[in-house]
């Protein structure tokens, strides 16, 4: 019997299949492949839908499909497909954001008569193939080779516009950057296939259930010395480098704001559904295998706060539409990284999942505004956009209130549960995650002044430029998104009311729910042992009302939008981050972190590289090239005794004959 | 007798391009050049042996005759295949016809002396990857020097000269090196061998019948032996720091040779180590792993920093092939079927993608006349097609999954990772690992200058799209990097049955 | 019968002559008659001991000696012509162009 699990494949291939039609004959199609891709993503689409509901009905899929090395006395590589709850949840999410994002492009490449269509086509096509084929991939090592083509599509697109001189650079540094997080990841994968033996995600003999069953002594595997606790850690964070490399969190945060320069339906998909999501999501795949491990899992809490922090800041004083999204995408990474540190499983999915909404949402609306700003994305040459492109005014409003997180829009519920867990967590179990806790919750009203410095300045007040006064018209093609993801971004929080659950005993947390089912060693109970076992998360059992919390982190959003509102929303806005002075300088170049990674990068590694390449030259070839001028020298030197004068010759072998005669005389005894 | 065939025919192929007429000398070269390929995929589609032919396997397509008799060591003209060497065979006579349509363009005067001594050079090559007889093997080793410095000093660029001898007498001396330690094994074999045949020297030094020579003890004399010949393969790899005649061999020489030369030449000196130091002293191999480890890192860390330091393309390939050359190294002191089996692969993926990476360079040359970072700008504006191949193959080189180059470094990293030879092997591969970060340093960045960001290019020729014939070998290079990464298995199945041997016995 | 020695020192004086003659001459004739005295020194002694030890190689030898040093003759008079043309003169000390 054919099932719908038997076409998961397709869902990855589908867009494939695109990519390699445009690459091919983009040329010759109508909308240089747009329809391929649209046509793809949507049956893509539909089979995920499909999916969702056979994973709702309780079934789960769980196959070898392919052996990409079949190990002789070795162990065996393969592709799989992984359908669990969160997989098909994350099927959905990358599916329906590339399918808008194929649709919005339409209108945001087609109707501005950008040339290289087929290009950006077949690029979005193997974006999402290799999205859709990193979230189903069964094992470690087909999540880093999908990973992998990740960033290599984050490439081509950011670069799409290689004859202008920023895109290259900026797509040169997204792949780059990204590529020293994968480097600690590949180490990562090798040391779990060193010490496990296998790198599958589920099962009895995956490697999280090994490690689990190591660390209660049921089994052994080869630490290399450490101890098993250890070395887990270790593992766990090498494989965190490529998290935090694709998830842009700090101090690997830098490629995220330069990677801008790609069009805009592209910064959408990166930001909302590929690329950056990825990271997050291989944290949630193996989750099992971080929270066996408190080191892991407080370094992950940290940097997930410290990140939410630290980006918002900079998204303070940013010109650029763009920009602000781009620093907001890293602090809400952020965020969902604190939650997995913080044991929050869930709330760092249902926040992955409402961020991919609204944050999709933003910048397809952004690239509306891009579109009749034609082409200037600076906030301050805007204004009193809202009357006149009212359909993107709202849904851009309501993604904004999700990312600020106000009630009772998405981002609200999500982040609440996020704040919530880790503070329940930090207050039962790990102190230090009260910390993180602190960084969190000061940025929630950080994240609310931008966003609305941004609302405000974007369509309130009067028109700042000619053509924010007569800004060209968007069609069906960028509306229909905006309405579709609008809508979400309002009401995705509902799937998962933790604090009206809590407060009315009504079951509708129905994300806790979804994510209960599945595979033994995945689900959030399994998950919840393991934290309550290793970092004793929650062994306290305190009970915690999220209706505290929740109205702090309501309230310090409503505070930044209030202040946003009060400096911004007026006529004639203007630039108040210049009272922070030195501070804003700061902000404004990002506390420096490019510049001091561009100097290693370039500046320090390329001396050093120079410095190599002078000893190569004078040293090492220079000993090479010695040896033969000693021959040449001494050659040039010994040759002077063939002078051409025969009788020299002659007395030459005389002498050589007498020397011979005596020596052989001298040892002969003739002479005694 | 296919085998015999295979370099008769190419021998003739050599002889009848000498004496073609000079117009006619490409095509016919690349039509005569396809006889071997057909044979040797032939050979692969018919091979169905498994072992490791010097450790008592099954040697495919097998001859063995006694060819002379010399003071109780008899030679013999002793030839065959097992799945070590059966890739590179295919590797050679594919690389070879590509690298021929490749230089219709570049070569325009003695063509058929060009094309014939590319030919002959293959028939060395196809010899030294199928002789299975030391003296039989060590002539054709030495064969394939002489077509490779005519090529060079004849064709090449305005340095020639230097970089041929430097070439020629640079690897000539190692392999003197080489022959010193190898044929001191021999007379410490003393009557446990009656022939120069690579297995049953294998096998005699594997059972430890090394008696002492020379005054030395049979285990002083084993290591000596070892890093003599280490040191005479190791120049041909090249392994740093012996590596300077590389980087200046393949700036002078002419893109087709430079292909082949980072294709199949340095594949000689990985294949022969694998097949003398590595499978013949397993025991000496692995007392010595920290300083073999340790070049190997030293290796693809330098190499790869020299590489970033680099404005002319080809030298920036050239040293990435030291780079890539290392990770053999390190794969092959692992002694694990994935290090080892990996690192041969590693050397077919390697094979392709550097002959890739090397026309993709000259096919720029051809039209811009300049190698150098600094005089181009934009230039995926004007040769689309060559641009985005130029792209693929620099991701291939960086190790981008689904492309053979990531399957050979993932297979190489996996196994001397969990390598039981040395407790250190770990931090060993961490540390070569990192080349895989700087690659892409300086590939990315040498891309982002010359083919990306607005056109700009100082000299008068018309950069336009290049023909054909030149883009033809790239996409097939391409293609074959993209079908051994997604199935890898077309070879590493063969791979493994040959190289497991190795890894049981022999003092391990 | 003459004791070998006497032939000895014959040859051995004779060979002396022939090399003090290529030490200290120039010209190329006279080169050529001492390295003809040389040979002869060594033909003095292969018949002597074939003499003395009744053995008949000897004086094959001193056969093959003479033909050979015709022979030799027949080179190096040519030699000496075209030594003439090319340098003007037989002098052995003037032709160095092909040193070094």
């Amino acid at each position: 019997m054919v099932g719908i699990f038997d076409f998961t494949p397709a869902i990855v291939l589908l867009p494939f299949v695109s990519f390699l039609i445009a690459l091919a004959v983009g040329d010759h199609l109508p909308k240089g492949g747009a329809l391929a891709g649209i046509t793809a993503t949507a049956g893509s689409l539909a089979l995920a839908i499909g999916t969702v509901l056979a994973v709702a009905g309780g079934r789960t899929y769980d196959a070898t499909l392919y052996t990409w090395a079949e190990g002789l006395e070795a162990v065996n590589l393969t592709f799989g497909v992984l359908i669990d709850p969160l997989s098909a949840l994350m099927l959905l999410i990358v599916t329906l954001v590339a399918f808008l994002v194929h649709v919005f492009s339409l209108g945001y490449m087609n109707d501005e008569d950008e040339t290289g269509l087929p290009r950006y086509y077949a690029g979005l096509g193997l974006f999402t193939a290799s999205m859709l084929g990193f979230v189903v991939a069964d094992n470690l090592l087909m999540a880093f080779m999908f990973f992998e083509l990740v960033g290599l599509c984050s490439y081509l697109l950011i670069g799409f516009h290689f004859r202008e001189p920023g895109p290259p650079s900026a797509a040169k540094k997204a792949f780059l950057v990204t590529r020293f997080g994968d480097y600690f990841f590949l180490v990562g994968v090798v040391a779990v296939f060193g010490t496990f033996g296998t790198a599958a995600f589920v099962g009895s003999e995956s490697f999280p259930a090994l490690a689990e069953a190591a660390l209660r002594g049921e089994t052994s595997v080869n630490t290399f010395g450490f101890a098993p606790q250890t070395w887990f850690t270790i593992v766990g964070l090498l494989v965190l480098g490529g998290v935090i490399g694709k998830s842009a969190q700090y101090p690997l945060h830098t490629w995220l704001p330069d990677a801008m320069e790609g069009p805009t339906p592209v910064s959408a998909l990166i930001h909302a559904a590929t690329m950056v999501a990825a990271g997050v999501y291989l944290v949630a795949r193996m989750y099992g295998f971080y929270a066996i491990s408190p080191t892991a899992l407080a370094i992950i809490a940290f940097v997930g706060g410290f990140t939410a922090l630290f980006a918002a800041t900079m998204g303070l004083v940013k010109r650029e539409i763009k920009q602000v999204l781009a620093y907001s995408t890293i602090s809400q990474y952020g965020y969902m990284m604190l939650a997995l540190g913080g044991g929050g499983y869930v709330a760092a999915t249902f926040h992955l999942m409402t961020h991919a909404f609204f944050k999709a949402l933003l910048f397809l609306g952004a690239g509306s505004v891009i579109i009749a700003m034609h082409h200037n994305e600076d906030m301050w040459d805007m204004g009193g956009l809202r009357s006149k492109m009212p359909v993107t005014y709202y849904t851009f409003l309501s993604g904004s209130l999700a990312l600020a997180g106000i009630f009772p829009f998405a981002g609200f519920w999500s982040k609440d549960e996020v704040l919530y867990e880790t503070l329940l967590h930090g207050l039962d179990g790990d102190p230090i995650l009260l910390a993180a806790y602190a960084m969190g919750l000061l940025a929630v009203f950080f994240t609310g002044l931008y966003t609305f410095r941004m609302v405000f300045l974007t369509f309130h007040g009067d028109p700042r430029s000619g053509t924010a006064e007569d800004p060209h018209g968007v069609r069906w093609n960028v509306k229909f998104p905006l309405v579709v993801l609008g809508v979400l971004a309002a009401v995705a929080g509902f799937v998962n009311m933790v604090p009206v659950k809590k407060v009315t005993g009504l079951k509708i947390d129905f994300l806790h729910k979804w994510l209960e089912h599945g595979y033994a060693g995945l689900t959030v109970e399994h998950y919840g042992e393991l934290l309550h076992d290793f970092p004793h998360y929650g062994s306290a059992g305190l009970e915690l009302s999220p209706l505290g919390p929740g109205a702090v982190s309501l309230g310090l959003a409503l505070a930044g939008a209030v202040v946003a509102h009060r400096l911004y929303n007026v006529p004639e806005p203007v630039e108040h981050t210049d009272r922070l002075g030195e501070i804003k300088t700061v902000l404004y170049n990002n506390y420096y972190q490019d510049e001091y990674q561009v100097w290693i990068a370039n500046g320090l590694t390329r001396s050093i590289a120079r410095a190599a390449n002078k000893f190569d030259g004078g040293v090492v070839d220079g000993v090479v090239n010695g040896v033969s001028s000693v021959s040449l020298f001494s050659g040039s030197r010994i040759r002077r005794i063939q002078t051409g004068v025969v009788s020299n010759y002659a007395v030459l072998l005389t002498l050589g004959l007498t020397a011979l005669i005596l020596a052989f005389g001298l040892a002969g005894g003739w002479f005694v | 007798m296919i085998i015999e065939a295979l370099i008769a025919v190419t021998f003739l192929a050599a002889l009848v391009v000498f004496v073609a007429p000079n117009a006619a000398a490409a095509k016919l070269a690349a039509a005569l050049s396809v006889l071997p390929v057909v044979g040797s995929l032939w050979m692969w589609a018919a091979y169905d042996a498994s072992g490791n032919a010097l450790l008592g396997g099954e040697i495919a397509f097998e001859t063995d005759v006694v060819w002379l008799t010399a003071g109780g060591l008899d030679l013999h003209w002793f030839v065959g295949v097992d799945g070590i060497s059966l890739p590179l065979v295919v590797l050679t006579t594919v690389l070879t016809t590509l690298a021929i349509v490749s230089a219709w363009t570049p070569i325009s005067n003695r063509e058929s002396q060009f094309y014939g001594l590319v030919l002959l050079m293959e028939a060395n090559l196809l010899g030294v990857f199928t002789a299975l007889d030391f003296f039989a093997w060590f002539v054709f080793w030495e064969a394939v020097l002489v077509p490779m410095y005519f090529l060079i000093g004849v064709w090449g660029g305005p340095n020639r000269r230097y970089a041929a001898i430097k070439f020629f007498v640079y690897t000539n001396i190692a392999s003197l090196v080489m022959f010193i330690g190898f044929i001191a094994l021999v007379f410490g074999l003393g009557d446990s061998v009656t022939s120069l045949r690579l297995p049953e020297i294998a096998q005699a030094l594997r059972a430890g019948e090394l008696g002492g020579f020379a005054g030395l003890d049979a285990a002083t004399l084993k290591t000596v032996a070892f890093v003599a010949v280490f040191i005479g393969f190791a120049v041909k790899v090249p392994v740093a720091p012996l590596h300077t005649w590389l980087p200046d061999a393949h700036v002078e020489a002419p893109t087709p040779v430079s292909v082949l030369l980072a294709g199949v030449l340095l594949k000689m000196g990985t294949y022969a180590l694998l097949r003398f130091n590595f499978t013949m002293m397993p025991d000496v191999a692995t007392a010595l792993v920290v300083p073999i480890a340790g070049i190997a890192v030293i290796s693809v860390i330098y190499g790869a920093m020299l590489a970033l330091a680099q404005e002319d393309l080809k030298r920036i390939v050239a040293y990435s092939s030291v780079s890539s050359m290392g990770y053999v190294i390190l794969g092959l002191v692992a002694y694990t079927t994935y290090g080892v089996g990996g690192a041969t692969f590693q050397m077919i993926a390697h094979g392709l993608i550097s002959g890739l990476m090397f026309m993709a360079v000259g096919v720029i040359y051809n039209t811009t006349h300049t190698r150098m970072v600094g005089d181009m700008s934009g230039i995926a504006d004007r040769m689309p097609v060559t641009a985005g191949i130029f792209v693929a193959g620099a991701f291939g080189y960086m190790g981008l999954p689904l492309m053979a180059g990531f399957a050979g470094e993932f297979f190489i990293f996996k196994g001397s990772f969990a390598s039981t030879v040395h407790s250190a092997m770990p931090l060993f591969t961490a540390a070569a690992m990192f080349g895989i970060v700087i690659v892409a340093g300086y590939l990315l960045f040498a891309m982002q200058r010359t083919l990306f960001g607005p056109f700009s290019f100082d000299d008068d020729y018309d950069v336009t799209t290049a023909p054909f014939h030149d883009v033809a070998p790239l996409a097939v290079l391409l293609l074959l990097t993209i079908v051994l990464g997604v199935a890898p298995d077309l070879f590493f199945g063969m791979i493994q049955e040959a190289v497991n041997p190795i890894l049981t016995g022999g003092g391990l | 019968m003459v004791p070998p020695e006497y032939y000895l020192l014959l040859s051995a004086a004779v060979f002396c002559i022939g090399l003090f003659g290529i030490l200290t001459r120039r010209n190329a004739l006279l080169f050529l008659m001492s390295v003809e005295l040389m040979l002869n020194a060594a033909n003095i002694n292969l018949v002597a001991f074939s003499y003395v030890w009744g053995n008949i190689t000897g004086q094959t030898f001193g056969l093959f000696t003479m033909a050979l040093a015709a022979a030799e003759v027949a080179v190096g008079i040519g030699i000496i012509l075209v030594l003439y043309r090319s340098f003007d003169g037989v002098d052995v000390t003037d032709a160095t162009t092909m040193r070094w």
